[in-house]
């Protein structure tokens, strides 16, 4: 460990290891380091089963749970957009040829205490009970808009000035009811709360997009998931780090993050021995006084030994609440795995319901969830912190991510990640480092 | 120890037989040889061959031996091997391993005794391990013996070969006798239709698909079918 590094990453989630990841591949000497024995932090996938339990403080299970290392749990749910930015970096850096995914099989959203498929294709659009006749017409109005759109191109925006109009006022121009904006802000750009009626319309456009040419990759849906689960991510991203040059070290306690000269990092110190390094990059739960909290997330594993109702017996899905359907200012998520993704014993599925915290009772607010998932064998709730660092990091070089966020997907994720290494590099991130041939991985 | 390099010399393209995918793992102590076996193994002596990406990414080799075809993914450690930082994904789904040791160097034998009981706790429990003395050139500073090796690998139901990287002996017959071994106990992965292969995310061509694709399966909401969102889309 006595040795000079450009950087030294502290933890190995999946932020960090993206980031490890890229810094290596540009050349740095990179050293990671993980206080824990495994991979992946608050992002790894627990396994066995055992160690979810007594994590838990719960009795161990009995043996209706099969083999505890046939299970893979994550702790924080999420899916990949097939055609968003994670996969675009899985692509770019070559992780891909480490992992498989599966496509979820469908995406289902609450209205009326209900649940009704989100239409991926015609049919199903014509027989979904989501709106009505003239509803669609007008629907599909929009829809021709949103596919038209090109920001680059005024022509396309008709009658519209996305520069100085949001919205609401993009939904009222196509005539569209509460219903269909409360689907389509949901369910199809994934906004967690209301807000974005008051921001420009440009960003709901954009994200709508995602969702199309995400479905479009593999119809099903547009989300992706990995066998054996999340946890395979950032070891996808630390092997790509290895690779390039950097150095691993798990089961490492860090002692203390030594300051020079003008409060800049000069090395990393674990028990006698000290790393010297020109900058660290690393998750809040290593700097505690670097991070403030600025918010809660309540997340419930929940262990089935049966589908849910009214999904066709899907072996994935993702269920979304829009926040007015149930009076809450954000949205509930529950996103159902199964052991067709090697996360669980055969027969088994896991579903998380999740969502930002508003009351002092978070597991109340989950309920309504909880209630589409019939009988429960087995439920862990957790509530976490969100926390953001204080600082740019560019006066001390310690450069903080932030925690992962309620969101169903990756892309703040990536977002923060591109960010920290701009922050950190003072340059983008450049794809062409990675000298990957992808002529010969096709089958 | 004779070379059997004549039986992976079958022409390949064979349209009958078997086509069987394996990933390969190497295992061992630092500067044992391990990717100069597998460098000897992929760019040496087979007709066909393909080196994958970045340095050591993984290597692929395909070997024909009878009426079957065999394409390894060969996992090279990267070094995370040094500071026991493997993460769990490089044994995930390891059909194979190769436990590499120094024949002059006792205790890069008793590194890999260790290697094998960490792939017997972590790896698939039907797991075909094979190890391998590197360095037989330097037979004359030998510090391991053959037959302690033997002995060792009979015990534990291990293939056993010693090897050169350098002089290439024995080095396609380690991979040989895995392909034998595995050809007896392994199914053959059949088609799993709902199973996207890692490789189907890599596809160049996607930015063009979706394009086209969207256009044909997304929201084509419609309230008659001759005026699907289809014949809107002026790329088409």
């Amino acid at each position: 460990m006595d040795e000079e590094y450009d950087a030294i990453v502290l933890g190995t989630g999946l932020k960090e290891c993206i980031i490890s990841g890229m810094l290596s591949v540009s050349g740095k000497k990179v050293l990671h380091v993980d206080r824990n024995k495994y991979y992946g932090g608050e992002s790894a996938s627990i396994c066995p089963l055992e160690e979810l339990f007594s994590k838990f403080g719960v009795p161990p299970p009995d043996e209706s749970y099969g083999r505890g290392r046939d299970w893979n749990v994550d702790l924080i749910p999420k899916f990949l957009m097939a055609n968003g930015s994670l996969v675009k970096l899985l692509i770019h850096t070559g992780v891909t040829r480490y992992l498989e995914f599966k496509s979820v099989e469908g995406s289902y959203v609450y209205k009326a205490g209900k649940i009704s498929k989100v239409p991926v294709d015609q049919k199903e659009a014509l027989a979904s009970d989501l709106m009505g006749m003239f509803e669609k017409r007008r629907f599909r109005n929009f829809l021709i808009y949103v596919q038209d759109f090109n920001q680059q191109d005024p022509k396309s925006w008709k009658d519209f000035d996305p520069n100085t109009q949001n919205m609401q006022a993009l939904y009222d121009k196509f005539g569209l009811d509460r219903n269909t904006q409360d689907f389509t802000g949901h369910a199809l750009a994934l906004h967690r709360d209301d807000d974005y009626l008051n921001r420009s319309a440009i960003e709901t456009i954009d994200r709508i997009k995602l969702y199309s040419d995400s479905l479009a990759r593999y119809g099903k849906s547009p989300y992706l998931y990995p066998m054996y689960g999340l946890g395979e991510l950032p070891q996808g991203f630390a092997r790509l780090s290895a690779i390039y040059g950097g150095t691993y070290m798990l089961d490492k306690p860090i002692d203390e993050i030594v300051l020079g000269e003008g409060g800049r990092v000069v090395g990393v110190r674990s028990g006698d021995e000290m790393a010297k390094c020109k900058q660290v990059y690393c998750d809040p739960t290593y700097v505690p006084d670097k991070v403030r909290k600025t918010a809660k997330v309540v997340r419930c594993v929940c262990l089935l030994d049966h589908p849910v109702a009214n999904t066709k017996d899907a072996l994935s899905t993702q269920i979304i609440i829009p926040q007015k359907q149930v009076g809450r200012s954000s949205d509930i998520y529950v996103s159902l795995v199964s052991y067709t993704h090697q996360v669980a014993a055969k027969g088994w599925f896991i579903a998380m319901v999740s969502t930002t915290v508003e009351t002092d009772n978070p597991e109340a607010e989950i309920k309504p969830g909880l209630d589409l998932l019939g009988t429960i064998r087995q439920k862990f709730v957790s509530v976490s912190d969100y926390f953001e660092p204080n600082e740019d990091g560019v006066q001390s070089q310690i450069f903080v991510s932030q925690s992962y966020d309620a969101t169903t997907h990756f892309e703040t994720t990536c977002l923060d990640v591109l960010d920290i290494f701009k922050r950190g590099t003072g340059e983008e991130f450049d794809f062409s480092k990675i000298k990957h041939e992808l002529g010969d991985e096709e089958q | 120890m004779s070379t059997r390099t004549g039986a992976a010399q079958r022409p390949n393209g064979s349209t009958q037989g078997k086509i069987c995918q394996f990933k390969l793992v190497l295992l061992g102590e630092s500067a044992v040889g391990k990717s100069s076996l597998v460098l000897r193994f992929v760019k040496g002596q087979f007709h066909e061959y393909q080196e994958s990406t970045i340095g050591a990414a993984f290597l692929t080799q395909t070997v024909c031996l009878d009426d079957t075809t065999v394409k390894f993914e060969i996992w090279d450690t990267a070094g995370q091997e040094r500071y026991h930082s493997l993460a769990p994904m490089y044994y995930r789904g390891a059909q194979a391993a190769i436990v590499v040791y120094d024949i002059t160097n006792q205790d890069t034998f008793g590194r890999a005794k260790t290697w094998v009981k960490e792939l017997q706790r972590q790896a698939s429990p039907t797991i075909v391990i094979a190890l391998a003395g590197n360095k037989q050139d330097l037979a004359n500073k030998r510090m391991v013996e053959y037959e302690e090796a033997q002995t060792y690998a009979d015990e534990n139901g291990l293939l056993f070969i010693e090897t050169s990287a350098k002089t290439a002996m024995n080095v396609n017959d380690i991979f040989l006798a895995i392909v034998d071994e595995l050809d007896e106990n392994v199914e053959v992965p059949g088609p799993n239709s709902n199973k996207l292969s890692k490789f189907s995310l890599l596809n160049k061509t996607v930015g063009v698909l979706s394009k086209a694709l969207f256009a044909k399966i997304v929201f084509p909401i419609s309230i008659n079918r001759k005026d699907s969102i289809i014949s809107c889309d002026p790329s088409l």
